[in-house]
């Protein structure tokens, strides 16, 4: 009882920093621009609008927060075996991780960047010093919160993986999961802002990104602002379930049913989540209604 | 014919015999290997691994994924690459199938499928959570009018300019598929180089199963993700991009990805085991 009681302390855990931790992937790729939306990044100069938003996408997210994070674990997996105390141990780990992750943003900022010289997209200094730092700060809170649920996992819960391969793996589902599910906000309801809300972007309007804020030019850094407020957070909630169900039904379950417990509450679970989307679909379709009547559509189709 | 006058891209089956051809010869003398170097125990962990690898080939195609276009509504799908998201599911589902490797063949393989399609029924849920709740629109397939499984109707859903946007009921339970499919064959591919090591090691180490453990499982990990991404990569040049899910005219290319993904998994895979045989 009390290995299980504990277990379900290190799974509430687990699952808490995992949600951490997808919502600062989410926020940093966003500020730096690193998801699927940087296309329109990448557009904007040849289509003629001249921008100040960072763009860093030279890798997708999940083979990129799997490096970071294993170099993160790698580092942090070094200093234990040399007796340093776990949480300063994944400190340093991270702090690495991070360096090279800021080593990263500045070559893929200038390297983008220079790459639309023909299209008078300048590289902008003050940007490579402002919004760098930024992107690294929310790194490290990924980096660190994901090493450190792997440690759990390993330490605490048994995991056979050793530190720095949980990490790529867990690295690799947090930048999945945070790219799947924070992306459309970034794109959609950012950078298209002055678009309607309620409906896609035509794909006659590509490239013609929102560049102009309250005050002045739109910075990456209020593009990070504006997607703290639902894209990482939907990013967290989605990787901490992923985290706290993985876990939790395997530590409460496993030894069930002759070890099939934690499969049987996996398809329950699988089932429960399936039938939340079809509801919401559904519920979308009543709500929000057709764009046009079914013969008009079928018309113009 | 492409834009450039050449022949269309991406058709359907297999369109070099002398590729198919090379891609069973090599397969043949990958098992012929594993055979001359191992024994018939080694032929069959490399089938193994083979059948894993078609798996997760396979699997990738019922992964809806709807890239860049999708992040702006413009198309539907999750908003990330292919073999981006099916490797997080995948490597979720190896996570799992791994920690229950003790329990037998079996249980493992189940729960890293299981382990998969979970972590896809999340992600697949949240992605609809922001299309409806923080974008407002509803789910619209661009590739086909009905929904195959609900029977929804998708034309008159889709927002002016756009081939449809959201995640369509169809794409979720292919997502769902498709993770499952991977997890299923990563673990599968664990587990036979997993039971690989574990016979030779302690032989050319001299050590005990217990003191070799630890590498042996960090080896069967670190290849099993390296073929997942191998095969989930090759899937996604077949793709070319973006799919729908199992309703996608791309859907039909499967045949050729699963014989790109079973070649490369050979070769991988008698890497994988020359590494503790030579």
């Amino acid at each position: 009882m009390e290995n299980i009681l504990f277990g379900i302390g290190i799974t509430a855990v687990a699952g808490a920093l995992a949600t951490i931790a997808g919502a600062a992937e989410d926020t940093e790729s966003d500020i730096g621009s690193q998801g699927d939306p940087n296309s329109q990044v990448q557009l904007a100069p040849q289509m003629g609008f001249i921008h100040r938003i960072y763009n860093k996408a030279i890798s997708g997210e999940p083979p990129a927060y799997g490096l970071w994070c294993a170099i993160g674990a790698g580092v942090a997996w070094a200093f234990m075996a040399v007796q340093v105390n776990a949480i300063l141990a994944i400190i340093l780990g991270s702090l690495v991780a991070t360096l090279v992750q800021g080593a990263y943003a500045t070559t893929a900022y200038l390297g983008r960047t220079a790459s639309l010289a023909n299209f008078e997209q300048p590289v902008y200094i003050d940007l490579i010093r402002s919004v760098t730092t930024v992107t690294m700060a929310h790194a490290f809170v990924a980096i660190f919160t994901t090493v450190a649920m792997c440690y759990l996992m390993n330490t605490a819960l048994g995991h056979p993986f050793p530190l720095p391969l949980l990490a790529l793996v867990w690295g690799i589902a947090l930048g999945a999961a945070g790219s799947a599910t924070g992306n459309p906000f970034y794109g959609k309801e950012r950078q298209y802002q002055e678009q309607p809300f309620g409906a896609g972007v035509s794909i006659s309007a590509s490239g013609t990104i929102v560049r102009y804020g309250e005050a002045g030019q739109r910075s990456s850094l209020d593009n990070g602002w504006f997607t703290s407020k639902m894209g990482g957070p939907a990013s967290g909630i989605c990787f901490g379930l992923i985290v706290f169900f993985e876990l939790w039904r395997t530590v409460i379950f496993e030894h069930m049913a002759g070890g099939w417990g934690a499969v049987i509450v996996g398809v329950v679970l699988i089932f429960i989540f399936m039938a939340l989307d079809r509801y919401i679909e559904v519920w979308a379709r009543k709500t929000f209604g057709p764009y046009a009547k079914p013969e008009e559509a079928e018309a113009t189709a | 014919m492409s834009a450039l006058g050449g022949a269309a891209g991406g058709s359907e089956g297999f369109s070099s015999p002398i590729g198919v051809g090379v891609g069973v010869l090599l397969i043949l003398v990958s098992l012929g290997m594993a055979y001359y170097f191992g024994q018939m125990a080694t032929v069959i962990a490399l089938i193994g691994i083979i059948v894993g690898g078609l798996l997760i080939g396979f699997g990738v195609h019922f992964v809806p994924v709807g890239g860049a276009p999708a992040a702006m509504g413009q198309s539907p799908g999750i908003a990330t690459g292919v073999a981006m998201l099916a490797a997080g599911a995948g490597l979720a589902g190896l996570f799992g199938g791994a920690w229950a490797a003790e329990f037998g063949f079996a249980i493992a393989l189940a729960a890293g499928a299981v382990g998969g399609a979970l972590m896809m029924a999340i992600t697949c849920f949240m992605v609809n959570v922001v299309y409806i709740f923080a974008m407002g629109v509803p789910s619209a397939s661009g590739k086909v009018d009905k929904d195959p499984i609900t029977g929804d109707t998708f034309p008159e859903y889709k927002s002016q300019g756009t081939e449809g946007h959201g995640l369509p009921f169809v794409s979720y339970v292919g997502g769902v598929v498709g993770g499952m499919m991977g997890g299923l064959g990563g673990t599968l591919i664990y587990i036979e180089l997993l039971y690989v090591y574990e016979g030779v090691l302690p032989v050319m180490l001299d050590a005990g199963v217990e003191e070799i453990m630890p590498l042996a499982v960090s080896l069967a990990g670190i290849f099993a993700i390296g073929m997942f991404l191998v095969n989930a990569v090759i899937a996604a040049y077949n793709i070319g991009g973006t799919i729908e899910g199992p309703h996608d005219p791309k859907f039909a290319r499967w045949p050729r990805a699963v014989i790109g993904a079973a070649v490369a998994s050979a070769v991988c895979g008698i890497a994988a085991i020359m590494l503790v045989m030579v």
